[in-house]
């Protein structure tokens, strides 16, 4: 796409028709570069060639991390002075597990955040180019990219598959 | 009733976000001097010493410790709906499911603030943290007390992270609907998020593992918080059960704290078309299995006392049912084993006011039985000459008048500001049923 492409915006009322509409603007030869939603939606994301969410080796790598962290943790505090208490050995693996587990669910959660912040593309302080507000409520957005000459067929496109309204922006 | 749509879901939860009436800021201005009530109660303690309250030989653990069971307890019904119905698809869920997070929330804060009050001496606080010593001496990770403040602290950052990441679709709704200083706001807290669909698939996946996670994670904090009595020998503490036992009352006790929130929030904030009768009726059929699995674990106890033949097994528990504090045993066992089952009528169930009562009749029960099991266990023990009761002081009574305030202060602080029943989620639950 050249630098001198515009964005055209359609809003659509439900899933099926922003649905039908992607598949056909898509038939029709034209990019659709990002649909916004107010809810998830799978086959939209299908229907786009979205890949698969990272997130769970993120929540996975931070699960391990925080096992082994609570097993050395305690490991290691317990091997500073090797006081025995209450009869217990100075390795106790099963109190060291509790330890364990709870920080591989610690670590796990720091993890899924940074996957979901890092994955999901947060914090954006772009997000407002082309975006229309009324898609996060009840509507659903459809970017397409269009070269500026063709942005009248585009429009009447839209138009014809559902849009409430389109308006179109510069990239 | 009109059908819900996503635009009637929007305007019913952004209408709440309206500005609150005089009554509301007098309500506020009546908790917040509950609060004061509690930390004047608490500072009068930190200056004078913690003799102000009623703990004693032999009962060392008084109301401090039995209100820190009693709020992670509470704080465990909104994981269980938040995260375990979540897992199992429960649609009815959905409209409960933001309120029942953020009670988690206020409550663990309300809860880890007890160990502190317990503590007397707060400034030594530290001594909880895994830090060495001037000696290189590190806390005690054999100690179900380190695992308490461990579980505990997990808990709480994983609650307030999973709150958040489930608020950010809803704070982006608000953002796009605002104007000026609370559209800067709003603006910061939904951290750019635009709906796009690539940032709902990683958003999926993550909120997923999140409920995952979350899961053995509330199961695991309340078997924690029941070792720190199980794994002592004292007689009436001393027993396998407490896991499974401590985690259906807290269950038990959370849900009937959704409901003494969910039917007032129901009705001032006109929630009918979302909380609906079904959702109430919901909870309170799960409060009568959970009243069942309670019931079924003081009988187990009992049964265990017997079944051992350990006569000071059997002594404490003929002391709960008929020594000094039968009373507050048989409240317990009346509040919460025998008045829910009143909701197996249909009648009562499907009515607000029968719903509304019986839920805190189950939250006074609940409190009664973190009073017996804690109290009540160290003032009989071992040696008779050793015997003693415990009964709470005003300074005692002042803090815990306190915490119930600040709870309900940060509750209604959190329904006028922030949406109370997650739009994302029911804009997903009725697109599932159409």
């Amino acid at each position: 796409m050249s630098t001198d492409a515009v964005i055209v915006t359609g809003l659509f009322k439900n899933r099926e028709e922003t649905l039908a509409a992607v598949q056909k603007i898509q038939e029709q030869g034209w990019q659709v570069k990002e649909v916004h939603s107010p809810i998830p939606d799978p086959e939209l994301a299908r229907a786009l060639g979205r890949k698969e969410s990272k997130v769970g080796w993120f929540t996975l790598t931070g699960g391990i991390i925080g096992f082994f962290s609570g097993f050395l943790l305690a490991v290691f505090t317990a091997t500073r002075w090797n006081l025995i208490v209450s009869g217990k050995p100075i390795l106790s693996w099963i109190p060291f597990f509790v330890i364990a587990f709870e920080l591989t669910i610690l670590f796990a959660v720091f993890g899924n955040v940074l996957g979901i912040l890092t994955q999901v593309g947060l914090p954006d302080k772009d997000y407002e180019k082309n975006y229309e507000p009324e898609s996060s409520g009840s509507l659903y957005g459809i970017q397409v990219a269009s070269a500026p000459k063709d942005v009248a067929g585009l429009k009447d496109l839209l138009r014809r598959t559902g849009s409430l309204k389109d308006h179109k922006e510069t990239i | 009733m009109s059908p819900l749509t996503f635009e009637t879901i929007n305007t019913t939860v952004l209408n709440t976000l309206s500005r609150p009436g005089k009554l509301y800021w007098c309500v506020i201005a009546l908790l917040f001097g509950g609060v004061v009530l509690g930390a004047s109660c608490w500072a009068y303690q930190v200056l004078v010493g913690v003799g102000v309250a009623g703990m004693n030989t032999p009962v060392h653990w008084g109301t401090y410790l039995i209100n820190f069971v009693f709020w992670v307890g509470i704080a465990h019904s909104g994981t269980l709906i938040s995260a375990i119905l979540f897992l199992f698809n429960a649609g009815w869920r959905n409209p409960i499911a933001r309120a029942a997070e953020t009670m988690t929330v206020f409550a663990v804060c309300i809860a880890g603030l007890f160990p502190f009050i317990h503590l007397g001496r707060v400034w030594l606080v530290f001594y909880m943290l895994p830090l060495p010593n001037e000696r290189t001496l590190w806390p005690n990770f054999q100690s179900p007390l380190i695992f308490d403040v461990i579980a505990i602290s997990t808990y709480l950052t994983v609650s307030s992270l999973f709150w958040y990441t489930g608020l950010i679709p809803d704070l982006a709704i608000i953002r796009d609907r605002s104007q000026g200083i609370r559209k800067k706001i709003f603006k910061t807290l939904a951290l750019g998020w635009s709906g796009k669909t690539g940032q709902w698939m990683s958003y999926t996946r993550g909120y997923l593992l999140f409920a995952g996670i979350a899961t053995p994670l509330v199961i695991s904090v309340h078997s924690v918080v029941s070792w720190d009595f199980a794994l002592s020998v004292i007689p009436g503490w001393h027993t396998t059960i407490f896991a499974p036992y401590f985690v259906a009352g807290a269950i038990h006790s959370g849900l009937a704290m959704v409901l003494t929130l969910s039917i007032p929030l129901r009705k001032i904030l006109k929630y009918e078309p979302l909380i609906t009768m079904d959702v109430l009726e919901s909870i309170a059929k799960t409060i009568v299995f959970t009243g069942i699995i309670v019931g079924f674990s003081y009988a187990t106890e009992v049964f265990i006392s017997w079944y051992s033949r350990n006569i000071i097994e059997m002594e404490t528990f003929r002391w709960r049912a008929f020594g000094d504090y039968a009373p507050e045993y048989w409240i317990m066992v009346v509040c919460n084993t025998i008045i829910p089952l009143l909701y197996l009528s249909r009648k009562f169930r499907t009515h607000v006011v029968p719903l509304f009562i019986i839920s805190i009749f189950v939250n006074i029960g609940m409190w009664f039985e973190r009073f017996v099991i804690i109290a009540g266990s160290v003032a009989h023990d071992f040696l008779p000459n050793a015997w003693g009761l415990y009964r709470p002081t005003f300074i005692e009574g002042g803090i815990m008048v306190g915490a119930f305030c600040l709870f309900f202060f940060l509750f209604l602080l959190f329904v006028k500001h922030l949406p109370s029943v997650s739009m994302t989620e029911m804009k997903e639950m009725i697109h599932k049923t159409e």
